[in-house]
């Protein structure tokens, strides 16, 4: 008797228990399950926010990547400033040691860069996309412009729904007829000397050639009406 | 000039097309530089004019359209033309705008005339730059109407595409565009109006017919075919209506007059005009 009481006691101890852990836990949910691993939740935030960890993002053994991809690295690659400059686009201040900065503009250095199609025709300033100061480099692992996470913090701010792909139009493009631009850009290079060459062929020939024509033309109609009055 | 006999040159489909793309290229050459130069005081202005940097792009963006659309019917239209049972005739007669070798023969016999060895050449209906001219346009108007249509939709473009495509299309566009109107502008108005005997405004492509005189002048074994054939006769038309002649050259006098203008704003402001 005092044993089946304690059963019935004890069940009812667990009933009552049970209802307040219903009570205090998060209710169960079908969409719980899609939350619970963490990478899963990881790859979503990162391609929502273009937002990578650290160690994703550092340069191996702290090195900036100062190498231009298929050309051969000498033993010595850079002049020391040459090599102050390709680090300088690693920097997370890129204007470090840059005299008397605080009073200068952009565009009295970056002159061609203030004249590109987002500055002229969007009315763009440089800090919309490369942001307050210190400004970091393009290439620093933390900057917005980071071309990891480029696309997300700054292109989708008024290009919405930009994707790396999209990011990777060159605002700034070098001059397309650059000897340089044939490794940096090749594409734009040799359509830019092919349209050049047919621009120059097409003209070249057909202005000449009209030229000549309307002048030969021109000529055999003066010397014609001379002649007629001696015949008459 | 009416006494004249007058024999047709351009039915009013092949007129159609003409008038249509003449409207379109010139509204794209103007919208168009006002985007390239609106960095400039003429552009800004003309820009402001027709309602500011957004309204000029979306002009030329839905007139671009429209020209797409044009090409796609004239497509259609010679697809029609064509006689596939005898494509070989069809393509190379001398009424088709298709180059042979004579062409080439022909330009051979032009420049020999230019240093004095031979006389110029004599033509049939349709001339090597005539030619030339048809064919500038039938690769070009796709060309910049593709690259305009991807320059239009870069969101939709860069997920098929790599981003970077679009500073190439955009050179592509600006150069064929600079190289279509030099042409125009120059060549063709200097050839189709500016030579001696059509100074200042040929009228055949809107009244369709040409004197006969004229042509024997111009394009002799065209003359001579059509007497062989013994259809001389069915060509000769009527001149146009004496009203439709003032519509005709005030139109294009004002066309030419934009060309012209568009020419000298190019020239001007040679030092602004980058294409990339």
């Amino acid at each position: 008797m005092r044993s089946q009481r304690l059963l019935w006691g004890s069940i009812l101890r667990m009933a009552l228990g049970g209802l307040g852990l219903l009570l205090i836990l998060p209710a169960l949910a079908p969409a719980q399950e899609e939350v619970t691993t963490a990478l899963r939740r990881y790859k979503e935030r990162e391609a929502s926010t273009g937002y990578y960890e650290e160690y994703e993002v550092k340069p191996r053994r702290m090195r900036p990547f100062v190498g231009i991809p298929g050309a051969m690295r000498p033993t010595f690659p850079y002049s020391p400033k040459a090599a102050e400059i390709r680090v300088r686009a690693h920097l997370a201040d890129s204007h470090r040691g840059v005299k008397f900065y605080e009073v200068r503009r952009c565009d009295e250095c970056h002159v061609q860069e203030a004249e590109d199609v987002h500055t002229t025709r969007g009315n763009l300033t440089c800090r919309q996309c490369h942001g307050g100061e210190p400004i970091a480099a393009v290439n620093h692992y933390f900057s917005p412009l980071n071309p990891i996470r480029r696309h997300a913090y700054v292109c989708a701010k008024c290009h919405e729904g930009a994707g790396a792909s999209f990011a990777t139009y060159v605002v700034h493009e070098p001059p397309p007829g650059a000897p340089e631009t044939r490794k940096t850009f090749p594409s734009l290079f040799y359509t830019n000397w092919f349209m050049y060459l047919l621009i120059l062929g097409t003209m070249g020939f057909f202005v000449v050639h009209t030229a000549i024509w309307v002048g030969k033309e021109l000529y055999h109609v003066f010397t014609e009406r001379r002649r007629k009055p001696e015949n008459e | 000039m009416s006494d004249q006999v007058r024999i047709i040159r351009f039915n009013a489909v092949h007129r159609l097309f003409h008038l249509f793309i003449m409207v379109t290229f010139l509204v794209q050459a103007l919208t168009g530089l006002c985007r390239l130069l609106y960095t400039t005081a003429w552009g800004k202005a003309v820009t402001n004019f027709l309602g500011g940097y957004d309204s000029v792009s979306t002009i030329h963006n839905r007139v671009g359209v429209a020209m797409l659309l044009g090409f796609g019917v004239h497509v259609v239209y010679i697809l029609l033309k064509v006689e596939w049972k005898a494509l070989r005739r069809s393509l190379f007669h001398p009424d088709s705008l298709v180059p042979r070798v004579q062409d080439v023969i022909h330009l051979g016999q032009r420049l020999r005339w230019f240093v004095g060895l031979g006389p110029p050449p004599a033509f049939d209906r349709w001339t090597y730059w005539e030619k030339f001219d048809y064919w500038a346009v039938f690769w070009g108007l796709p060309l910049l109407g593709l690259t305009g249509l991807l320059l239009m939709y870069p969101l939709a473009v860069s997920r098929l595409l790599t981003g970077w495509v679009l500073n190439v299309m955009l050179l592509l566009h600006r150069a064929e565009a600079l190289l279509a109107m030099l042409y125009i502008f120059i060549v063709h108005f200097t050839i189709g109006h500016f030579r001696h005997g059509m100074f200042p405004m040929n009228e055949c492509m809107f009244s369709g017919s040409v004197e006969l005189e004229e042509v024997r002048r111009e394009k002799p074994l065209w003359i001579v075919r059509l007497e062989e054939e013994g259809k001389l006769r069915e060509a000769v038309v009527p001149g146009p209506q004496p009203w439709f002649r003032v519509a005709y050259f005030a139109f294009g006098y004002l066309a030419l007059a934009v060309g012209l203008y568009l020419l000298l704003i190019l020239l001007i402001y040679r030092h602004y005009l980058e294409w990339h």
